[in-house]
């Protein structure tokens, strides 16, 4: 006991303060109903996303403001890295490597959309995340990169080169990134779990249970999109699983896919695992593609929301902690920048509300 | 002032066509705690009707926050809602107040959008100058391109006639460029454009009729005057964003007071929606029913005559007229003098006192202080904590009221800990002058030997008693309660009841005597069968007087009587472990004040050793010093500030303080928002 108090006593007590800021529900509402931009944005202004509305008021840039928040996150996990010793650093330290996996992402989109797709991304490379999360990435390499061979070749020497290199030919041939996202998720997660390995047994469960959560819900949601917009092969869709879910065999997996109704396998994951969400199942007709897709995510949000709630009411010097705010924090952000985007393309209230 | 204020109840019905102004007296006179009229009677919702408002309370809010957000961009406040008249109270156009904030809306987008369109430039700019900034000499990268660089630097000429043109146009690109030299018809210039975008730049430069020339390396520049120029432009569109914030700004400002207006209006319209929603109707007549302190009750009557030219039915109650459960829901206010307004913020904090019963915030001020006294008495620094609440007064002059009274509870702890300190000779830890009572430091440190308390077990002892005391206090203000709540039942047969007090004084009593003869003899004769066996025995009787008194409707079994002996087992158990844990839990005042004593000693010994080769204290002594005592009287502060809360909400208030009262929340101009 008094070695697991003195592991997250002081780490999970400052978590724990900054999850009491998340921001309520009513306060997301409010912003949705906000007549514009800046009137959304200024409802932030005395809350801990004040840093969006400061950018914001000198930029008048909503991009700029995100960018500043992921830095500010990125400096928190290095900071708790430095507070945190042994198998509870190397956690936040793979749980840190997300950031520069989704920053590595964005610059091979900035990539695809100017030598695939043949756009402009003057400004966009302005929004690459130049500070250093725990490797310098030759970003301005990858985004002029004449192909993703040479971008993979910019990135020898970390675990991100193998990856990106090996599913270069692919990317070519379907013309889309998804077999690199796919690849460096699979890299993120490999690595989470791999860290995950080194704790204790106590901490090694609740870490499985909820990352293998996140799994499951990451593998529904590649399951949409390849169902939706790639018409992938069933066997190549089941190949692009990343291993280690908690609720969702293989077998689970490749059934939903071939069912006409992707959502099937979700209803029967509701059912079994979440009967307290059969509601959410229940209460719309999604029969047209966006509302499903809609009431997918929110079903995988709430599903979550219930792993993290249980872990927040739990004993309280666990490595739980650190893993509910990687989840609120990621989600919170997510949804504060959908509401703020959407407010940029005056989306009214209701398709906010929905898209949250 | 150890009461909370007499209440009066009003239930009025008045005619409806007369609603207007009886809503603007009420709100003019701003004492009236509402209450819903269904809620004292559930069978009037039968026959009484909600209204239909026009606007509701929430459109209304809706709108006025808007306005604050408004205000806010320019960091700016509302308007002082104390300074409104009900006089002013117009009726609402919502349609053409929203028009008006959208058209303002709009002109600030248009504002944002060119702040983005500027921030793009910059992003642009910067990308090419960080390129720039990790290339060689430029002159060198004409010639053979770096393997990594991702720029294109070229030279060449163009008519002088196509140079504005060309350069409007190059701004859609990210591109530096420098004119080196210029000629009668023609212009040569040095560009710089990402590699990525050569397509699109070459065809540009085709159509201006570019020619490539190559530059002698002298009239190229160094590297240093791209970045120059490049950072000139940088400072140009950052101070251009910059005046685009401030005509944001300057904006609202303008219309400051119009929107002032607006919001004035609103939140008059919103607290006059917010008492009409308490009106209940019927066909012709409106009911509305609430609370209101003792003496503005004839004002309000009479002004509510006077607005309906007596064609209104008044109906005064006294809270005693209430049944019991009814009572715990009048609202209670809380008076006494503003000085105390910090600890009436700690006594709220906690709970509402039910009305009826006493006012703990007199009681908390004298244990709260005494307490913070014992654990941090130094002059020094109480006067440094007191002079941090003065500033802080004046630094948070506009914050929220609880700011504020945090600020006047640490004046208050500042003077608390000065006359402890005087009390035990500490000046910043050093004996000035000689103790009042007796030497604390010396008491901790073993340096005294004579007066009232030799040792830290006579600090102990202090603190122990103090603790008796509170707790005896404690106990008296819960029978008052009692008494005034005519609960006569629990006055004997509560945990703090006369019978609990029974057993604490004798219990204390013993454990003194005990204490006091080296723990070899108890009492004498039948002192302990009559002190603490005959309570005991009465205690007994609570559960089965109970359940004669307060049946509940349950039927006596052979179980009720193991039920009656396990709770009376119970009880006892829990007077004797409880008094003892709360008696004992005031040793951490002690603690605290011995805690406190050592770092100073710690500092002082720690600054003794830097001392120089004359025995001199150095800078460095001083240094430490100084931040020692910052150290002490942060950290301490907090401790002594937060144990000292402990004990009242815990050792006191459970003695006495049901805690189950409702704030008295009048709907009224003169409350700060």
């Amino acid at each position: 006991l008094a070695g697991a108090v003195q592991k997250y006593g002081f780490i999970n007590a400052k978590l724990r303060a900054r999850i009491s800021k998340i921001l309520p529900e009513e306060q997301l509402a409010e912003m949705a109903r906000a007549k514009s931009l800046t009137e959304a944005v200024e409802l932030l202004k005395n809350t801990s996303f004040a840093v969006v509305a400061s950018v914001f008021s000198k930029t008048g840039d909503i991009k700029s403001a995100e960018l500043e928040l992921a830095r500010r996150e990125v400096r928190l996990y290095l900071e708790l890295e430095e507070l945190t010793k042994g198998e509870v650093r190397a956690i936040v330290y793979a749980l840190a490597e997300r950031f520069e996996v989704e920053n590595l992402k964005h610059a091979l989109r900035l990539w695809f959309d100017s030598r695939v797709r043949g756009r402009r991304i003057d400004a966009a490379v302005g929004y690459l995340l130049r500070d250093r999360v725990h490797r310098d990435l030759a970003l301005d390499r990858i985004v002029n990169a004449a192909s993703l061979q040479e971008a993979a070749q910019a990135l020898e020497g970390t675990p991100y080169g193998e990856p990106v290199g090996r599913s270069a030919a692919e990317v070519a041939q379907v013309r889309s990134l998804f077999p690199v996202e796919i690849a460096l998720d699979h890299h993120f997660y490999r690595q989470l779990l791999a860290a995950v390995n080194g704790l204790g047994p106590r901490d090694r469960d609740i870490a499985r249970r909820m990352i293998g959560a996140e799994i499951d819900l990451a593998n529904i949601n590649w399951l949409i999109r390849f169902k939706g917009f790639y018409k992938l092969a069933p066997e190549r869709a089941l190949a692009c699983a990343i291993p280690e879910g908690i609720h969702l065999s293989p077998e689970a997996v490749a059934e939903a896919y071939a069912a006409d109704n992707p959502t099937a396998v979700l209803a029967e994951l509701v059912r079994r695992r979440y009967p307290g969400l059969s509601g959410l199942l229940a209460s719309r007709e999604a029969v047209e593609s966006y509302a499903r897709l809609v009431m997918i995510e929110r079903i995988l949000a709430e599903i979550l929301m219930l792993e993290v709630r249980h872990l927040l009411a739990g004993y309280p010097f666990t490595i739980g902690i650190l893993l509910a705010y990687f989840v609120l924090k990621s989600a919170e952000i997510r949804r504060i920048m959908t509401i703020l985007n959407a407010k940029f393309y005056n989306w009214p209230e209701e398709r906010i509300m929905a898209a949250l | 002032m150890i009461f909370p204020q007499s209440m009066k109840q009003l239930v009025a019905v008045v005619l409806e066509r007369d609603a207007d102004q009886v809503t603007r007296v009420l709100l003019d006179q701003g004492v009236m705690h509402f209450v819903s009229v269904t809620e004292m009677d559930p069978q009037l919702s039968q026959r009484l009707s909600a209204g239909m408002p026009r606007v509701t309370e929430a459109m209304v809010a809706e709108i006025r926050r808007r306005i604050e957000g408004l205000f806010s961009l320019a960091s700016q406040g509302p308007p002082a809602q104390t300074e409104l008249r009900v006089e002013d109270l117009q009726a609402l156009d919502l349609n053409q107040t929203n028009r008006q904030l959208d058209e303002l809306a709009a002109a600030l987008s248009g504002v944002r959008e060119r702040q983005q369109g500027l921030q793009q430039e910059i992003l642009k700019l910067e990308d090419i100058r960080r390129q720039l900034a990790m290339f060689g000499e430029l002159s060198v990268g004409m010639q053979s391109r770096s393997q990594y660089s991702f720029l294109n630097i070229q030279s060449g000429t163009v008519r002088r006639t196509a140079l504005s043109t060309l350069v409007e146009e190059l701004k859609s690109v990210p591109s530096v460029h420098l004119v080196v030299g210029e000629e009668e018809n023609q212009a040569t210039l040095l560009l710089i454009t990402m590699r990525r975008d050569d397509g699109l730049v070459n065809k540009l430069l085709d159509r201006h009729g570019w020619t490539e020339v190559e530059l002698a390396r002298e009239s190229l520049g160094g590297k240093e005057e791209v970045l120059a120029d490049l950072d000139g432009k940088l400072a140009l569109f950052r101070e251009e964003q910059e005046k685009l914030k401030s005509g944001i700004e300057a904006l609202i400002r303008e219309k400051r007071p119009e929107l002032e207006r607006m919001w004035s209006n609103l939140r008059l319209n919103e607290l006059y929606a917010r008492i009409q929603s308490y009106f209940s109707h019927t066909a012709r007549t409106l009911i509305f029913s609430g609370w209101l302190p003792a003496g503005t009750q004839a004002p309000l009557g009479e002004a509510l005559l006077k607005a309906t030219a007596g064609r209104c039915y008044l109906e005064w109650h006294d809270p005693s007229e209430l049944p019991s459960a009814q009572k715990a829901k009048v609202p209670v206010q809380l008076t006494g003098p503003s000085l105390l307004a910090p600890f009436k913020m700690l006594v709220t904090n906690y709970s509402i006192p039910q009305y009826g019963t006493v006012d703990p915030t007199p009681f908390v001020f004298l244990a709260y202080l005494a307490m913070f006294g014992l654990m941090f008495g130094d002059v020094g620094h109480g006067l440094v904590l007191a002079l941090v609440g003065i500033a802080g007064i004046a630094a948070y002059r506009g914050a929220s009221q609880n700011i504020r009274n945090l600020m006047k509870l640490a004046v208050w702890c500042g003077g608390s800990a000065m006359v402890a300190g005087a009390l035990f000779g500490s000046y910043f830890g050093l004996g000035l002058l000689p103790p009042l009572w007796f030497n604390y430091h010396g008491a901790v440190v073993g340096q005294h030997t004579v007066g009232v308390v030799k040792d830290v077990y006579g600090i102990l002892l202090i603190t122990i008693w103090f603790g008796i005391g509170v707790i005896a206090m404690g106990l008296v203000l819960n029978w008052i309660n009692r008494v005034r709540r005519r609960d006569w039942f629990g006055l004997v047969f509560d945990k703090a009841g006369l019978i609990g007090g029974w057993i604490y004084a004798a219990g204390v009593y013993t454990a003194f005597y005990f204490a006091g003869r080296s723990y070899k003899q108890l009492p004498p004769g039948n002192f302990l069968s009559l002190a603490i066996g005959l309570p005991v025995l009465l205690l007994a009787l609570k559960a089965p007087l109970e359940f004669i008194f307060h049946r509940e409707q349950k039927r006596f079994q052979v179980f009720t009587l193991i039920d009656w002996g396990m709770e009376w087992i119970v009880e006892i158990l829990e007077i004797f472990a409880g008094y003892l844990a709360n008696t004992l839990s005031f040793m951490r005042v002690a603690g605290l004040g011995i805690a406190h004593v050592s770092l100073v000693v710690a500092f002082f010994s720690i600054a003794g050793m830097l001392r120089g080769p004359g025995g001199n204290f150095t800078p460095g002594s001083y240094l430490v010093l100084v931040a020692g005592n910052t150290l002490i009287i942060a950290l301490e502060g907090l401790s002594a500030g937060i144990q000292s809360l402990r004990l009242n909400y815990y050792e006191f208030f459970s003695k006495y303080f049901s805690g189950s009262g409702r704030a008295y929340e009048p709907i009224s101009l003169r409350k700060r928002q």
